[in-house]
């Protein structure tokens, strides 16, 4: 099976950008229809825009855009919804494209619909403790918007200074601080989506418990496949009055995991709980100067939110714990400074890591968090052998792991290590008791790989639950589901058009 | 076609859009293309893949302010005003972008007295109401000033050739704020008339090389203990300079880029030479200059000098994004200027401060454009030193 | 290959066996609210799901569970250990509660019931064995089955296994009212409310955690009106509204309040208990639209539950249905 795999992901691996540009474009009655329904300097076919939305921030290539379309508002999505219907196209949507599963990959040319320009907050009610915002919105912009009303919006992953909430809606993101509060889906109460066919619904509500199937739950975390979302109602979180954040080091990396888990067995629900191995903390510590210990097997970012006497409770028993577990240091941030540096070198550490070697390879899967040990021990043994440096850095209270393959992509015969590499990774996450991913999607990096964790009828029910929404399948078409499956027909997407996929 | 970029620069951006937030022209647009990550993928398919260069292509690097707000965003490194700087100018070489008309427009920059009659004409067709307002320039022209006279021969003080024309009381007070802190001034004038600045952005890099060979003819280290200073009161004009060593690479180059410091990061370094006095009931605003906070990165020294003095220093809440100004950028490109001012401005209204310091001429020309008024750091240290002059 | 996913339970698949391919079919939990969402047609067998605690790891903060288990036994399970669900202990089963899919009052602390699905296995309308979801506290590994399982009283498959996120019980809690104090005021002031209930005239307020921030709580609250402890929340009247946390605002004695009649109200959440039922609400046609092209997908014969709807059936076709 790996053979097959790697052989279908080298065939995505980002190329030439030049038969993108130099493809067809998509026929000319499309685009006069998309440009009387929009103004026509917001529905873009010339070829830099179309090579550009080609990819994404993942390793992945090979997409090929159609007309590429910015709306501004929900009437306008709809339009190009059913146009693209009536030309029968396929529709992908994009925000800021910093997907690592190649969610945002258009296949099929397919119209690309960016929301970047509606990026409104539209309306922050606190009494219903939600804001109403469009998709475009960048999540960081969101939280600091937020912070003069005393909230934010909790999932912050690495990419929150540019990733959008509709993005953030789409890959059901996460992020450190999803440990204590829930991921994206547990901060979405309702949104106004349009659908492939072009009919626009509000799918959950600000009340205590809509009516009828959670479709708003299903929604969310769908990358795109049952339709874009045009306005959001996120919750808004508190800003708790005291955090603490501490900094603990261990000679083993099996002490970390084993402090992460008697942490959560003690009863503590940290607000997040990171481990960088010693490569990674090497890396930073030259980046960001925060003192992390550089002779550490791993360090231990641990940091609890709430009020000021139990966080100083939790704070200590957590010392403690890890002391108990063999820690060699244990150190508190002072200052707000310094937990900011702290912070600073962990949402930097990819970066950091991009400064090794050209190119990076970021895996996400999620583990039991009693088998984080063992499977870091595979990881770094599956990629000695297959001669690829891997470091890690990932949110161990969750058991979500991020392995960071660093590698010379130029170096003949590099590529299909590395996705030799990912693959065992992954096997070896599922046979742990794990599951694909953890927030990156699926996309078109994971999707052979479905059938290693669910069975046919399995998948089939997955198919379902999309054609309720999207019966055609035009939404995303060639994404999440694996091939012989239905809403998956990624041979044909693949021809179109031809030479480009190889 | 071969843009002549260093593949291993062009390769260092892993395309993870970190930069996009910080890169004032996707803020305005959302548009891929005209983001850093946008630009730079544009710059691999045209040279690796020969891709053709279309009017879109060109259009995407030509509306690049070249702020360089995605340099400290970015993780990976990637020296992106540099590869910016060499597309363009391998683009003007082969003659598709920067028309003649502008390379003649930046001609008398060169040329202090062609640039100060030129002056004088725009002071008088401005006061007749006949430059168009959407060249956003500051509201009045001075007709003529007074030269600046030596005082000593501690340091240069550079004076460059726009901002020696239009602004030159900036000049005396950053002049009398060094002598304040016991320096001698030489005021370069003629020695020096231009920095290069916007003939490198324009992508006319051979001017610029051989503008900064006569300045380092005509400003020498000195036979002293220490090589002498050059001090610069213009953002853009500073990072050019300490750019030489770059641009020319040559050991001389980067000793005099060695000797290049913007006139807030030296004073930062002296304040214990500058008397202590009663701060200014003031609450100012700090409008950091791209090329001082993301090129010379030395934006901290402006609330170091700028905190004696005034009852309160207030940051912007934009993150240091770019007012539009760019050089040239908001006579070029006048629509996406004025939107990504609109943002600037908004931001400046939420500070509510009594005044906003800016360090760089076209910043305080742009922004004066739109009645936004602005003082450079050193009037206000000036002020509080010295009271209104 | 086998997917890592894949079942061998032979309890489970006897449950399949036993759900088979065809005829009407209903599994019965508790019979809490068997009435839920409309009555069950009179010719569906009723078979009961399977039983029991399957694993249990408080250092995972998930508990595997049968569908037939009670919620009151697996309560009482991890209370051992300290820990609990988002299930809410209104009687009836694990099961029962999950395609109910109603929150319980202490919502605010524990987390919304649709939220604690973390795996669903649940045998389809042609009988077999399926899994949604992922065993793992987070999971984003394609479409999310489990969400739409919660509340969906078992139209889409007949639910058999769920595994759960558990939550530590705080180390202490305080049941305090006034009679005098702002309701609205007290989410402003407290961080992490267990839960805030408001009937008219009595504002009662559950604090939970440390013993030191629920004291410090109590104080703040001290602040806003007179407190004094009490044993627990009021008595709950029957019937459940669902509201905008601001519309609570409009109840009691107002002009145009909502026809609640007697209430306990959650400040906050929205949700009012209340002696009136809440008039039927109109449903947008998009709505109903997936959600019946979510049942043809999952029940083309309409044999799973006959009789019950997510959604109340359109008056005109009321006699239809």
């Amino acid at each position: 099976m790996r053979g097959q795999i790697t052989g279908r992901l080298a065939s995505l691996v980002k190329r030439s950008s030049k038969s993108a540009i130099e493809a067809d474009g998509p026929d000319a009655a499309l685009l006069a229809d998309l440009r009387s329904a929009l103004a026509p300097d917001r529905v873009k076919m010339d070829g830099a825009q179309r090579s550009l939305l080609g990819h994404d921030a993942s390793v992945f290539g090979g997409g090929v855009a159609g007309p590429v379309c910015y709306p501004v508002d929900a009437a306008e999505v709809s339009a190009i919804m059913t146009i693209a219907e009536q030309h029968g196209r396929g529709i992908v949507p994009r925000g800021a494209g910093t997907g690592l599963a190649g969610g945002a990959i258009p296949l099929g040319a397919p119209v690309v619909i960016a929301v970047t320009k509606m990026n409104s907050i539209l309306e922050v009610d606190t009494e219903n403790r939600i804001a109403w915002v469009e998709p475009g919105v960048i999540n960081l912009d969101l939280s600091k918007h937020l912070a003069s009303y005393g909230f934010h919006f909790a999932p912050d992953p690495s990419s929150q200074q540019v990733c959008t909430i509709g993005g953030n809606v789409g890959n059901n993101s996460g992020g450190p601080h999803c440990l204590l509060y829930g991921v994206t889906n547990a901060h979405v109460v309702a949104m106004e989506v349009v659908l492939a066919s072009g009919e626009i619904v509000t799918l959950g509500g600000l009340d205590a418990e809509p009516d009828g199937y959670d479709l708003r739950g299903a929604f969310v975390g769908s990358e795109g496949t049952l339709g874009i979302t045009t306005k959001i109602a996120v919750r808004l979180t508190p800003n708790a009055p005291s955090v603490r954040t501490l900094l603990l080091a261990f000679s083993t990396v099996q002490a970390a995991a084993n402090t992460v888990s008697a942490v959560i067995a003690d009863g503590i629900v940290p607000a997040a709980m990171e481990v960088m191995d010693q490569r990674i903390t090497i890396a930073v510590e030259n980046y960001v100067n925060a003192g992390y210990p550089t002779d550490a097997a791993a360090v231990l970012l641990a940091e609890v939110e709430g009020l000021e006497g139990g966080t100083a409770i939790d704070a200590d028993r957590i010392a403690e714990l890890g002391r108990e577990n063999g820690a060699v240091s244990v150190r508190v941030a002072a200052t707000d400074e310094e937990r900011a540096l702290l912070w600073k070198g962990r949402k930097t550490a990819f970066g950091a890591v991009a400064q090794i070697a050209p190119d990076y390879y970021l895996h996400d899967t999620v583990v039991p968090r009693s088998k984080l040990a063992e499977v870091l021990d595979q990881i770094y043994e599956i990629a000695d052998r297959h001669d690829v440096l891997v470091m890690n850095v990932f949110h161990a209270g969750d058991g979500n792991l991020h392995p960071l393959i660093v590698f010379d992509g130029r170096i003949e015969g590099t590529w299909d290590r590395v996705h030799a590499a990912g693959g065992e990774i992954l096997q070896a996450s599922l046979a742990a008791g794990g599951v694909l991913s953890g927030e990156h999607g699926i996309g078109v990096e994971k999707q052979q790989y479905m059938s290693a964790m669910f069975s046919d009828d399995d998948l089939d029910h997955q198919g379902r639950l999309r054609r309720a929404f999207d019966p055609a399948c035009r939404a995303n078409p060639g994404k999440v589901l694996p091939a012989g499956h239905s809403c998956a027909d990624i041979a044909a997407l693949r021809k179109v058009p031809s030479g480009v996929w190889g | 076609m071969d843009l002549k970029l260093d593949a291993d620069d062009l390769n260092t951006c892993v395309q993870c859009g970190l930069c996009l937030p910080h890169c004032p022209t996707f803020r305005v647009t959302g548009e891929e293309t005209m983001s850093p990550r946008g630009r730079i993928a544009l710059m691999r398919a045209v040279q690796d893949d020969g891709v053709p260069v279309t009017d879109e292509v060109v259009d995407a690097f030509a509306t690049c302010v070249q702020c360089r707000g995605c340099e400290p965003a970015c993780p990976s490194g990637v020296p992106y005003g540099h590869l910016m700087e060499r597309t363009r100018e391998t683009l003007a070489d082969a003659g598709a972008m920067t028309p003649t008309w502008q390379r003649l427009a930046l001609k008398p920059l060169a040329y202090p007295a062609m640039l100060r009659a030129g002056s004088k004409a725009l002071s008088v067709a401005q006061r007749l109401n006949l430059v168009p307002a959407r060249l956003g320039l500051s509201e009045e022209i001075p007709f003529s000033q007074e030269p600046l006279a030596t005082s000593g021969d501690d340091l240069f003080l550079f004076t460059g050739c726009v901002m020696d024309a239009w602004q030159r009381d900036v000049h005396a007070s950053g002049q009398r704020v060094l002598e304040a802190a016991g320096f001698g001034v030489t005021p370069t004038n003629d020695l020096a008339p231009c920095c290069g600045a916007l003939q490198a952005h324009a992508g006319l890099a051979r001017d610029t090389r051989s503008l900064a060979e006569k300045m380092m003819a005509n400003l020498p280290a000195g036979g002293g203990e220490t090589p002498r200073p050059i001090v610069v009161d213009s953002a853009g004009c500073g990072a050019a300079m300490k750019d030489y060593g770059h641009l020319l690479g040559t050991p001389e180059a980067e000793a005099f880029s060695a000797r290049v410091f913007d006139i807030q990061e030296f004073v930062a370094q002296h304040m214990n030479r500058l008397p202590a006095v009663e701060p200014l009931e003031l609450a100012v605003a700090v409008q950091d200059p791209c090329h001082l906070r993301h090129v010379q990165r030395v934006h901290d020294a402006t609330r170091t000098v700028l905190r004696p003095f005034v009852r309160e220093l207030i940051e912007l809440d934009d993150d240091g994004l770019c007012c539009g100004a760019g050089g040239a950028y908001s006579v070029l490109q006048p629509e996406l200027a004025g939107q990504i001012r609109e943002r600037k401005v908004a931001s400046i209204e939420r500070a509510a401060a009594d005044f906003v310091a800016s360090a760089n001429p076209g910043c305080s020309m742009h922004l004066g454009g739109v009645g936004v008024a602005t003082v450079h750091p050193m009037q206000i240290v000036d002020r509080g030193l010295h009271g209104i002059a | 290959m086998t997917p890592s996913l894949a079942i061998d339970d032979p309890v489970l698949s006897t449950f399949a066996a036993e759900v088979g391919s065809n005829g009407p079919i209903a599994v019965a939990g508790g019979r809490t609210r068997w009435d839920h969402g409309g009555s069950l047609a009179a010719d569906a067998r009723i078979i009961e799901a399977p039983q029991g605690i399957v694993e249990y790891r408080p250092d995972e903060m998930t508990v595997t569970v049968r569908a037939g288990t009670s919620v009151e036994e697996l309560h009482a399970e991890l209370a051992e250990a300290g820990q609990r669900t988002a299930l809410p202990e209104r009687g009836g089963s694990v099961g029962g509660a999950l395609m109910v899919g109603e929150n319980g009052p202490f919502v605010a602390g524990r987390g919304l019931l649709r939220a604690s699905l973390l795996q669903v296995r649940y045998v389809s309308a042609d009988g077999a064995l399926v899994t949604g979801g992922g065993p793992t506290v987070k999971n984003v590994s394609g479409f999310d089955i489990p969400r739409i399982m919660v509340g969906s009283l078992g139209t889409l498959g007949l639910v058999a296994e769920a595994i759960i996120r558990t939550n530590p019980v705080p180390a202490t809690h305080r049941f305090i009212a006034s009679s005098d104090v702002d309701p609205f005021a007290v989410p402003d002031v407290i961080l992490r409310p267990g839960c805030i209930t408001w009937d008219g005239s009595t504002t009662t307020v559950m604090l939970e955690g440390h013993e030191v921030d629920v004291d410090a709580d109590a104080a703040r609250l001290a602040e806003l009106g007179s407190f004094a402890d009490v044993d627990g929340l009021p008595e709950l009247p029957a019937h459940r509204w669902s509201l905008p946390p601001s519309d609570v605002r409009l109840l009691g004695a107002k002009p145009n309040a909502p026809a609640v009649g007697a209430f306990v109200a959650l400040v906050g959440v929205g949700t009012v208990y209340a002696s009136n039922p809440q008039p039927q609400r109109s449903i947008d046609p998009t709505v109903r639209l997936i959600s019946d092209r979510m049942k043809n997908q999952f029940d083309p014969t309409g044999r799973l539950n006959p009789g019950r709807s997510v959604l109340p059936f359109e008056p005109n076709k009321a006699g239809a249905a």
